[in-house]
């Protein structure tokens, strides 16, 4: 089975280096890395894959959907130097309970990674809680989607 | 490239919150504030200015009701020319009378004033004042503070201050300050990034709060005097939660190291770091009780947030809520028998309270998106923020239920306030 996954993993990156039509538009820009490290710079790698997996209220789990979705993404995380998982949240609930649940959601999907194998040391993890949603809106559409986390490659 | 910062030290820029009554009860006390008199060859703008402005105070959370000067029958400025007869039959519950006596060379202004029962018809409150002629406004803050304590038993908190976050479009955050009754906001601090959890040194003299600009979430405390600012190196990929401990040594905050918030101590003069829970769960939003001797925090240790308190020597904790399936963000009530918090349910976030003593709950407020509730010093008003369509606002309510109020914006959001001890 081993040889045979990696056999299978080889070939979607393959597949998605050419066909997923990588973007050469690259944008400048800082990020976050774990407080007490130095920020690093680097350039986003534009990707045209879906970069949001979502979640339930008041929930950090992963469904098959999502998971799904982080496969499609690994050929691409592989080949990227750092991975930024930012973890968001519905308006509903506190602040900083909100804070600290998209770290949460955030750390699922790096957990997911790591047993994909992807390499901790070069997955940051940030948390935005409610502060920046996607919509802001008053309603089961706007916060399902500002529920998330987003990832974007560098 | 650096988020983009700008430190703002300004006043009287603009002035963004005005409170609004929303409603009042049907059997306020009726109070009537008659133009302090004034000696001859003095600016008689003075009495009416501070009249008006110890009204403007008395009137500002909705507790009291006024009688209008068209309807007043006399306007005593001491007691010999003072009938109880003239209130009485207007139906005012208490009077406040007042004199401007002399003004010296300095601009120093010599104010006596007197506060009556009509009721029981007898003078209740005297006092004599120096202040400056070009603050009018602390001194009606001075009278105020002495007039309401001796109405209510409870301690004036008209010279209070009121910190919050104004987002006024999606990148733009605002750290501000403003008196009690929105006047001389300052903008402490503007950021391209958001910015959380303002909260007050207990000798007002300093804000810590939760800044993102440089990506991920850091404390800073800020001196208001100065302007600047310190970032709090606590280890770990969030520091968030900063909460003053009473005695202003210590900060109550949260550190997530390698992913799991737990709840710490943290000592300003030595920057030392003291763990207080441990727990795989989310534990956040600590707050000190007035003696010190407890923290309350938030945790999902149950498998939903609930409100738990940690005694900070033994370390022994207890679970305070059990009803529901939301209760966070706790805070202690002033005389730390009673706490305040964000309660879930049926999908609506509502501020409530509970005795430490009982198993009930008591919901204040009734609109769907509320939080962040802080308390008077007096114990007496909670100001919250809640939301109306994409507009955040604040919203007030006295807790002996004689009024509610909100705080509107003129522009963007205003979100988080934190009550000035």
């Amino acid at each position: 089975m081993e040889p045979f996954g990696i056999f299978i993993l080889a070939a979607i990156c393959q597949f998605y280096s050419c066909a997923q039509n990588v973007s050469d538009s690259v944008e400048r820009m800082q990020y976050a890395s774990v407080a007490g490290e130095e920020y690093l710079e680097g350039e986003k790698i534009e990707t045209n894959l879906d970069d949001k997996v979502y979640f339930d209220f008041d929930k950090s789990t992963l469904d098959a959907s999502d998971k799904n979705l982080l496969e499609d993404y690994l050929p691409a995380i592989r080949k990227a130097k750092i991975v930024r998982l930012e973890g968001h949240c519905d308006e509903r609930g506190t602040r900083e309970y909100n804070l600290a649940l998209g770290e949460r959601r955030a750390l699922e999907v790096r957990d997911f990674l790591i047993i994909k194998g992807i390499s901790g040391k070069k997955i940051r993890v940030v948390s935005f809680g409610e502060e920046r949603p996607i919509k802001n809106a008053s309603n089961e559409k706007a916060w399902a989607e500002n529920r998330r986390v987003e990832i974007s490659l560098y | 490239m650096r988020s983009f910062i700008l430190i703002l030290l300004s006043s009287n820029m603009f002035s963004l919150l005005e409170i609004e009554i929303i409603k009042g009860s049907d059997n306020l006390s009726k109070v009537a504030f008659v133009p302090f008199g004034i000696e001859e060859n003095l600016d008689e703008n003075y009495g009416l200015q501070i009249s008006t402005q110890i009204e403007k105070n008395m009137l500002l959370f909705g507790e009291f009701e006024n009688l209008d000067k068209a309807e007043m029958l006399s306007f005593p400025s001491s007691e010999e020319d003072f009938y109880y007869r003239d209130w009485k039959i207007m139906g005012v519950d208490y009077s406040v009378i007042g004199k401007i006596n002399s003004i010296n060379m300095l601009g120093n202004l010599n104010i006596s004033y007197s506060l009556f029962n009509i009721n029981r018809r007898i003078k209740i409150l005297e006092g004599e004042i120096i202040g400056r002629e070009n603050n009018i406004e602390g001194i009606a803050k001075i009278i105020s503070n002495r007039i309401y304590e001796k109405i209510t038993g409870l301690k004036g908190i008209f010279d209070t201050k009121l910190a919050y976050i104004v987002n006024s479009d999606a990148e733009t955050f605002q750290m501000c300050i403003s008196d009690i009754d929105g006047k001389n906001e300052q903008i402490l601090f503007t950021s391209a990034a958001p910015i959380m959890s303002p909260d007050w040194s207990p000798d007002r003299k300093k804000i810590a709060y939760v800044s993102f600009e440089n990506g991920l979430a850091e404390i800073f405390i800020q001196d208001l005097a100065s302007g600047e600012r310190e970032s709090i190196q606590a280890l770990g990929m969030t520091n968030s939660a900063p909460v003053w401990s009473p005695d202003g040594k210590s900060l109550a905050l949260v550190v997530s190291f390698s992913g799991n918030p737990d709840i710490f101590s943290y000592s300003i003069n030595n920057k030392r770091l003291v763990r207080l829970t441990n727990h795989y769960g989310i534990d956040t939003e600590p707050s000190w009780s007035p003696d010190s001797k407890k923290i309350i925090f938030t945790s999902d240790r149950s498998g939903s947030p609930q409100l738990y308190e940690i005694n900070t020597q033994s370390k022994r904790k207890k679970r305070l809520t059990r009803d529901g399936n939301y209760n966070a963000r706790g805070r202690y009530f002033p005389d730390g028998k009673s706490i305040f918090f964000v309660h879930g349910n049926d999908g609506n976030f509502q501020i409530a309270t509970k005795k430490l003593s009982s198993r009930f709950i008591e919901t204040l407020t009734s609109t769907s998106l509320d939080e962040s509730p802080t308390i008077s010093p007096n114990g007496n008003i909670i100001i919250y923020a809640t939301k109306d369509g994409s507009k955040g606002y604040l919203g007030g309510i006295t807790l002996d239920g004689k009024s509610r109020f909100s705080l509107p914006v003129k522009n963007g959001s205003v979100r988080e306030p934190a009550w000035s001890p």
